[in-house]
C-alpha cells in the first residue's frame, strides 16, 4: 500500500528509505563510522604496520611500551604495545576484523535459520509451530552468556566455534520476531490470493510472506550484530573465545586488564574504545532503521 | 531480646576500649587481617595435599618436624630425631598441650599416622608422606620409634607435611567436623574460631603455645582470589598483609611509601614437558604441515635447541616483571641438593638453529605448545613468549592456553606434545622432583607418578634408587646433584624459571618470607 504512495510521489521505496534515514544526522554519522570500521577491518592486513598474529614478528622485549614508542627495528607503536610486544594499533585492526566477522557472520546465519523456522511455524501452524516455539521459549529462558559458555566448554575454542555458539544462542530471537510478523501477514488478502492460485507452499512462504516480514527482521538483525560482537568480546575476555595468539577486541582488553592498576592503561583502553565506538555506531544505525522501517511511525 | 544483646555488646565494647586506653595497648593492634589468594578446600589437615590448605594448617596445627623459611627441616613437636638402626627413626617429643588442654604424647602421633591414610573422599591423600612407615613403637609418652621397610632417609622430611592431631577428638574423625570447628584442635600458635568457606577463617591466639608468642590476639585469615581486589584491599587498609602479589603490581607496590614487601625465591619451578615417549607425537608436524613419521622431540639435539632458543632473562624481566629468576634445575640456590654450577641454559638462537640442522631439521618443524591460563603466575603469557622464541629459530609454534580444569585432564592423559607445568618441591630437596617427574613411570613403585613427558632413562633411575637408600646426608646430596645434572643435561624437562614468593604489607609490619609459599600469621610481627 505504501508502494502506491511512493509511485504517486515518483520516488522509489529505496530513495524514500534513504531520505528518511538521512533525517537523523546521528544515524548518518553512525553509518559513516560503521563503514569506516568495516573498511579498516577488511583491509587490516594492508593498513596494519605489523601482523599481530605472526609470532615471529613480535618481540617480547617490546612489551608494554607506551603509545608513541619506537621499537628496535624502527617501527613506531602509535597506540603502544601489549605484554607480548604486539603493536596495539595492528592488534585492534585485526581484532576488529575478527569481531565484525564473528558478529556479522553469526547474526546472518542465525537470522536465516531463525527466520526460516519462525516463518514456517507461523505459516504451517499446528504441532510444528508448537514444537518450534517451545524450543524458542526454552532457548530464551537461559541467559545467552551461560549457553555460549557451555557450548564453548564442550566444543573448545576457535573462531568457528564461537560463531557456532553465537548462532545457537541467537537464532531464537529471529524465530520469535519472524513468527510474530508472519502471523499478522498470513491473514492478509495477498497470501489468500497466492494460495488460491495454488502456488506451492514454499513459494508462498519465501516469495510472498518473507519479503513482507523483512522490516522487523532487518531491525533485529542490526541489533543482534552489535549483541553478537559484545558477546564474542565477553567470551574472549573470559578466555573462552579466540586463541590467545589471535586476539579479538575482547581478548585484547582482557590482556591489559591486569595492568590497569599499574598505570599501563593503553593495553585495555584503546581496544575498549574501539569496541565501544563500533557498538554505539551499529546501534545508532539500528535505532534509525527501526524508526524508518516501522509502519506505525510512518508519516 | 535482640535489643538487649546489642546493648550488652555496646557496653562490652565501650568497656573494652576504656580498658585498652587504660592499659595503653591499642585494641586494634591486636587484630591482624590478612588476605591470601587461594581458597582452602577444608580445615581438615589430612584431607587434601594442596598448598593453600597446608598454609592454613600451619596456623592451627604442628607437624613433628617443621620447615624453616628456606625449606630446611627444624624441630617442631619433635625436639630431636635420630636413626637408631638403619630402618628405625626415633623421635623425642616436646611437652605441650593441645588447644583443648589434652597433653601431646606419643599416642597422638600413632593416632595421627593411623588416621592419615583413612580420610574419606580425600582428593589428594597425605598417605604419600606416611606410607614409608611400616611400624610404630611407643617407647614412652615422649619417645616414639617409626620403622620403615628398607633405609628411608627422607622420613623426617616427609613428616614435615603431616599435622599432628589429638586422639582426644575420638576415633575416625570426620572431615566435616573439622570444618565446623569441633575437630579443629591442634597444638599450633592459633586456635580455630570460625570458617566461612571461600571468605575467611577466624583465629584466636593460643596463649599456651610452645614457641614464640604470636603478636596477634585475633587473626582474620581472609581469601581474596582476585588479584586487583587483593592489592586494593591492602592499599585501602582493609587488610594488613597480602600474599601472591601480582607481578603487574609488584613495581607499583615497591614504590608505595605505605607498603613494604617481603620476598624469597620460591620452591616452584615453571618448566615445559616434551613428549619423550611416542614415535609420532600428536601436535608435531613437518615445516609445511605434513605428517612426520617420527618424533623430533626424542632427539636430544632438538630438545637442546628448544631450550637454547628460550631467552629466559627476557621472560623474567618482561613477562614476570622481575618477580622470578631464570633456572636450570629443580631448586633455588641455598636448598639441599642444589647444584652450584648448573646455571640456566644460555640464550643462544644461533646454536639452537645449528643443532636443529644437525638433527635433520634445517627448516624446523611445526608444534603446538599447550598450557593453562589460570594456574601459574602469567602462565598463558609465558607460553606465548616461548612460542615467539621457538618460531624465531624455525620451529613454527602455535600456542594454546586452556583453563586449568580442562587442561590438566588432557595433559594427564598425555594428549600433548609440548606443554607447560609447574612443580612446587614442598620437601625442599631434589629427590622429590626426581622421583615424581623424571623417574621412569611406574605407578606400582610410586615412581614417575607425574612424569607426563614419560621421560625414561635407566641410568637416572639407578641413581635415584641409590640416593633414596643412602642415609648419609652428604653422600645423598652428591647423588641427588649427579641425578639432577643428568636429567638436565638430557633435557628431560625444559626448566624456565623459579617464581619469587612475594608478600606485601603495611609499613610497620615485617614478615619472614617463606620459600614454601605459606603465609604464617605468627611470622608477621610489628617492627620494633
Amino acid at each position: 500500500m505504501s508502494d502506491v504512495a511512493a509511485v504517486v510521489r515518483e520516488e522509489t521505496p529505496f530513495h524514500r528509505f534513504v531520505h528518511e534515514f538521512a533525517e537523523s544526522k546521528l544515524a548518518v554519522a553512525g553509518f559513516v563510522v560503521v563503514a569506516i570500521i568495516a573498511f579498516l577491518a577488511v583491509f587490516a592486513s594492508v593498513i596494519a604496520p605489523q601482523n599481530p598474529y605472526d609470532l615471529a614478528q613480535l618481540d617480547i622485549m617490546d612489551g608494554r611500551l607506551p603509545p608513541g614508542s619506537v621499537s628496535a627495528d624502527g617501527l613506531t607503536f602509535w597506540l603502544g604495545t601489549d605484554d607480548q610486544g604486539r603493536d596495539m594499533l595492528s592488534g585492534i585492526l585485526y581484532g576488529l576484523r575478527i569481531s565484525l566477522t564473528v558478529g556479522a557472520g553469526s547474526a546472518i546465519i542465525a537470522g536465516i535459520i531463525g527466520s526460516a523456522l519462525g516463518l514456517t511455524a507461523a505459516y504451517v501452524g499446528g504441532k510444528i509451530e508448537t514444537g518450534i516455539m517451545r524450543l524458542v521459549d526454552l532457548q530464551l529462558s537461559f541467559p545467552a552468556i551461560l549457553v555460549a559458555l557451555m557450548i564453548l566448554a564442550f566444543l573448545g575454542k576457535g573462531v568457528l566455534n564461537v560463531t557456532l555458539a553465537l548462532v545457537i544462542v541467537e537464532w531464537a530471537r529471529y524465530a520469535r520476531t519472524a513468527r510474530g510478523a508472519a502471523l499478522v501477514e498470513r491473514r492478509r488478502e495477498y497470501i489468500e490470493a497466492a494460495e488460491c492460485l495454488a502456488l506451492p507452499r514454499w513459494r508462498v512462504l519465501f516469495r510472498h510472506l518473507l519479503p513482507n516480514c523483512m522490516p522487523p527482521l532487518i531491525v533485529i538483525g542490526t541489533i543482534q550484530i552489535a549483541r553478537a560482537i559484545t558477546l564474542e568480546a565477553t567470551l574472549s575476555f573470559l578466555g573462552l573465545g579466540v586463541p590467545i595468539t589471535e586476539p579479538s577486541l575482547g581478548l585484547l582488553i582482557a590482556n591489559g586488564y591486569q595492568y590497569m592498576l599499574s598505570g599501563k592503561y593503553w593495553i585495555s583502553f584503546y581496544p575498549g574504545i574501539a569496541l565501544l565506538v563500533t557498538i554505539v555506531a551499529i546501534n545508532l544505525v539500528g535505532d534509525q532503521l527501526r524508526d524508518v522501517l516501522n509502519p506505525r511511525l510512518r508519516r | 531480646m535482640i535489643f538487649d544483646l546489642r546493648a550488652a555488646g555496646c557496653a562490652a565494647s565501650v568497656l573494652a576500649s576504656v580498658l585498652a586506653s587504660l592499659t595503653g595497648a591499642p585494641a586494634m593492634a591486636q587484630t591482624l587481617s590478612l588476605a591470601v589468594s587461594a581458597p582452602v578446600t577444608s580445615i581438615d589437615p589430612h584431607y587434601h595435599t594442596l598448598s593453600p590448605n597446608q598454609s592454613l594448617d600451619a596456623q592451627i596445627f604442628d607437624p613433628l618436624v617443621d620447615m624453616d623459611a628456606t625449606a630446611h627441616p627444624v624441630p617442631a613437636l619433635a625436639e630431636s630425631w635420630k636413626l637408631v638402626d638403619s630402618q628405625t627413626w626415633e623421635f623425642h617429643l616436646r611437652t605441650t598441650n593441645f588447644h583443648n588442654g589434652a597433653p601431646f604424647t606419643a599416642e597422638d602421633v600413632a593416632f595421627t599416622l593411623d588416621r592419615v591414610p583413612r580420610v574419606l573422599n580425600s582428593p589428594g591423600s597425605f598417605s604419600i608422606y606416611t606410607k614409608a612407615v611400616t611400624g610404630v613403637e611407643i617407647v614412652d609418652p615422649h619417645t616414639i620409634r617409626l620403622r620403615t621397610s628398607g633405609v628411608y632417609p627422607l622420613l623426617p622430611i616427609d613428616l614435615t607435611q603431616v599435622s599432628m592431631l589429638s586422639r582426644s577428638i575420638g576415633a575416625n574423625p570426620l572431615t566435616e567436623d573439622f570444618n565446623s570447628g569441633k575437630n579443629a584442635i591442634g597444638t599450633g600458635p592459633f586456635k580455630f574460631v570460625a570458617y566461612k568457606p571461600g571468605d575467611r577463617i577466624e583465629l584466636d591466639r593460643n596463649d599456651a603455645y610452645w614457641g614464640a608468642k604470636p603478636a596477634w590476639e585475633h587473626v582474620n585469615y581472609r581469601i581474596i582470589s582476585n588479584d586487583a581486589a587483593r592489592t586494593s584491599a591492602l592499599l585501602a587498609g582493609d587488610v594488613s598483609l597480602i600474599d601472591a602479589v601480582p607481578t603487574s603490581d609488584y613495581v607499583k607496590l615497591s614504590k608505595e611509601p605505605k607498603v613494604t614487601l617481603a620476598q624469597i625465591v620460591g620452591l616452584r619451578l615453571i618448566f615445559l614437558w616434551l613428549d619423550h615417549q611416542r614415535d609420532v607425537s600428536p601436535f608435531v608436524e613437518g615445516p609445511n604441515g605434513e605428517k612426520l613419521d617420527h618424533n623430533p622431540l626424542k632427539d636430544l639435539r632438538v630438545r637442546q635447541a628448544l631450550s637454547f632458543a628460550i631467552n629466559r632473562p627476557a621472560i623474567v624481566s618482561q613477562v614476570m616483571e622481575d618477580s622470578a629468576i631464570p633456572s636450570g634445575q629443580f631448586l633455588p640456590k641455598g636448598s639441599y641438593s642444589y647444584v652450584p654450577d648448573l646455571a640456566a641454559p644460555p640464550y643462544d638462537p644461533a646454536r639452537a638453529r645449528k643443532l636443529l640442522a644437525e638433527a635433520g631439521y634445517p627448516k624446523g618443524f611445526r608444534i603446538t605448545l599447550h598450557g593453562s591460563n589460570d594456574r601459574y603466575v602469567n602462565d598463558a603469557k609465558i607460553i606465548q613468549a616461548v612460542g615467539q622464541m621457538w618460531t624465531r629459530i624455525g620451529v613454527q609454534t602455535k600456542v594454546e592456553a586452556l583453563p586449568w580444569a580442562s587442561y590438566v585432564g588432557h595433559a594427564s592423559k598425555l594428549e600433548y606434545s609440548a606443554f607447560q607445568f609447574g612443580w612446587g618441591t614442598s620437601t625442599g630437596e631434589a629427590s622429590n622432583p626426581l622421583r615424581a617427574l623424571t623417574a621412569t613411570y611406574d605407578a606400582a613403585k610410586g615412581l614417575g607418578t607425574v612424569n607426563r613427558g614419560r621421560y625414561s632413562n635407566p641410568a637416572l633411575d639407578q641413581l635415584i634408587d641409590k640416593a633414596l637408600v643412602t642415609a648419609d646426608d652428604g653422600a645423598r646430596e652428591t647423588l641427588l646433584q649427579q641425578a639432577t645434572r643428568m636429567a638436565m643435561d638430557d633435557v628431560a624437562i625444559i626448566p624456565l624459571h623459579q617464581q619469587k614468593n612475594i608478600w606485601a604489607m603495611r609499613k610497620g609490619l615485617s614478615y619472614t618470607a617463606r620459600a614454601d609459599e605459606q603465609t604464617r600469621a605468627i611470622d608477621i610481627r610489628p617492627v620494633k
